[in-house]
């Protein structure tokens, strides 16, 4: 069965370059490190390598990236590792209302524990605006966390805008605020530059990249303190223990290298794919919604809802024509738990239920595309045909004054 | 989440789909903390179900428990649906994963509702 691929927010397949590059480490290169002796040596100069790589990927300093083993950790090692290092100065975080479930999770996690969480909301573009974030900030406040592009309608947030508040303010003598961004989805979607955010922390995850999962980054400015969440190892200039993953460090490092040198190749690319996936499906399916900012999100995220159905049945049975996405709503125990994303644009539950990403990837095609637009519109109307609520809504159009 | 092959095929090839202009009972019913709601009509000749159609909307559950029940009700004597069960519509579909049993429930509560109204 001929089968696409249209879920490369969720994970990339990885690049045959980069696992090439990350074999040999696997196998002959198989040295820790931390070891003195040649295959450590070896290790260490891969290791150094793809830093460097990653460093260069976000305009960094290779010593301020820390190697982990992935967004969700790195995620925890920012907002904790900085909650618990400035506990004694404030117990204020500010988020938005649309971040990862691990930043979520995470906030949740400090709110038990004692500290204030403010969530900005976003509004129908799916974007934070900046006024609200400014005034947010008190003087207890340690963090400012906002995700630079959203993992499920793509929007991206006005981060450097966010970044010039917090460099404002800090000058002016709040010294203990920092400013985290989760760039997991940004990261080969856009260009990410740490100096053009201002932001002290940034996570960034290898499988979204064509790199293989378990390994991740957190870019720490020069300078910024936070309390290590995995002690009991040196490694990482002690800010994160553990021997390092050597071989999926080497793929990370790769990946980060060919997503620097093909990024405008790739943009261009998934662009011209998703605008003409997004014309196509407005000419072919009736009663849809298009979620978030058409302009300010990434190149190859496309959220759309559609109404009278469900996202999980058109899910599935997308699935078996072997189109595969995703969607961010679940039903489970019979209460219902549509998208948090997309009831946070202000859309209804019926919307929030029916939505779908498309995330393209870099190796999407044309006649892929094309196929994709054969199998939606009878995956829409196989699953309308069985609604209530659309033949409802057909019932009264065609009671309707014309 | 993992679903049966038979379960899916209910998703991809519904059957039963529709509303009978002709019912002799019908019956909407919803579950008030998800929303999914399912619609039975059934035509019924000297105590046999001659024809049975269902619409459905909400999770992927409903919609297949919604069709294997429409499809199992066909030919059936009117005692014999009225005795069956959760259980029954759960293995019709495959099986359903521990969590999404409401959707039979709302499958047989729907059922009993149109009964109800012979």
């Amino acid at each position: 069965m001929r089968r696409v691929y249209l879920d490369h927010s969720a994970t990339t397949p990885v690049d045959r370059r980069v696992a090439e590059a990350m074999l040999p480490f696997l196998t002959e290169k198989f040295g820790n490190p931390s070891s003195v002796h040649f295959y450590g040596q070896e290790a260490r100069a891969a290791v150094d390598r793809a830093r460097r790589e990653v460093a260069a990927l976000i305009n960094a300093r290779p010593n301020e990236v820390v190697f982990l083993s992935g967004g969700t950790e790195a995620n925890n090692l920012a907002v904790r590792g900085v909650a618990e290092q400035n506990a004694g100065r404030g117990r204020h975080v500010i988020t938005s209302s649309i971040e990862h479930s691990s930043v979520r999770g995470i906030c949740e996690a400090l709110e038990r524990r004692g500290w204030e969480i403010t969530r900005l909301p976003v509004y129908d573009n799916g974007i934070v605006r900046v006024e609200d974030v400014r005034a947010a900030i008190r003087p207890d406040t340690v963090l400012v966390t906002v995700m630079l592009a959203n993992n499920e309608v793509g929007t991206i947030q006005p981060v450097a805008e966010i970044g010039s508040i917090v460099r404002e303010r800090r000058a002016e003598g709040h010294k203990h605020l920092l400013l985290h961004t989760d760039a997991v989805q940004a990261l080969g979607g856009m260009k990410v530059e740490v100096e053009t955010l201002g932001c002290d922390l940034l996570s960034m995850s290898a499988h979204k990249l064509y790199a293989p999962k378990g390994v991740g980054a957190l870019y720490v400015r020069r300078g910024t303190r936070l309390t290590p969440q995995n002690v009991g190892g040196h490694q990482e200039r002690e800010r994160r223990g553990g021997t390092e993953a050597v071989a999926f460090i080497v793929a990370f490092g790769e990946a980060a290298r060919l997503a620097r040198l093909e990024l405008d190749e790739r943009i261009t690319h998934v662009k011209r794919l998703r605008d003409a996936f997004e014309s196509g499906v407005e000419q072919r399916v009736s009663d849809i919604v298009f979620n978030g900012d058409r302009e300010r999100r990434l190149p190859n995220v496309s959220n759309i809802s559609f109404r009278f159905i469900e996202g999980e049945g058109l899910l599935i049975n997308l699935d078996m024509q072997g189109v595969a996405v995703s969607t961010g709503s679940a039903c489970s125990s019979g209460s219902l738990e549509p998208s948090p994303v997309i009831r946070a644009l202000g859309r209804d539950d019926g919307l929030a239920r029916g939505s779908i990403r498309f995330s393209l990837g870099k190796d999407t095609t044309d006649e892929e595309i094309a196929f994709v637009l054969e199998v939606l519109p009878r995956a829409v109307e196989t699953l309308r045909r069985l609604s209530p609520l659309y033949q409802k809504a057909q019932a009264e159009r065609a009671c309707a004054p014309a | 989440m993992s679903y049966s092959e038979t379960f899916k095929d209910y998703l991809a090839n519904p059957r039963n789909a529709g509303e009978l202009s002709d019912a002799d009972a019908a019956a909407e019913q919803s579950n008030p903390v998800c929303g999914d709601r399912l619609k039975l009509s059934l035509r019924v000749r000297g105590g046999r179900i001659e024809s049975a159609r269902f619409l459905a909307y909400g999770c992927p559950p409903t919609l297949a428990c919604g069709s294997a029940l429409a499809e199992m009700l066909e030919g059936m004597n009117v005692a014999d649906a009225s005795r069956l069960t959760r259980q029954d519509i759960t293995r019709a579909v495959g099986g359903l994963p521990a969590r999404k049993g409401h959707a039979a429930a709302l499958a047989v509560e729907t059922l009993r509702t149109a009964l109800s109204k012979l």
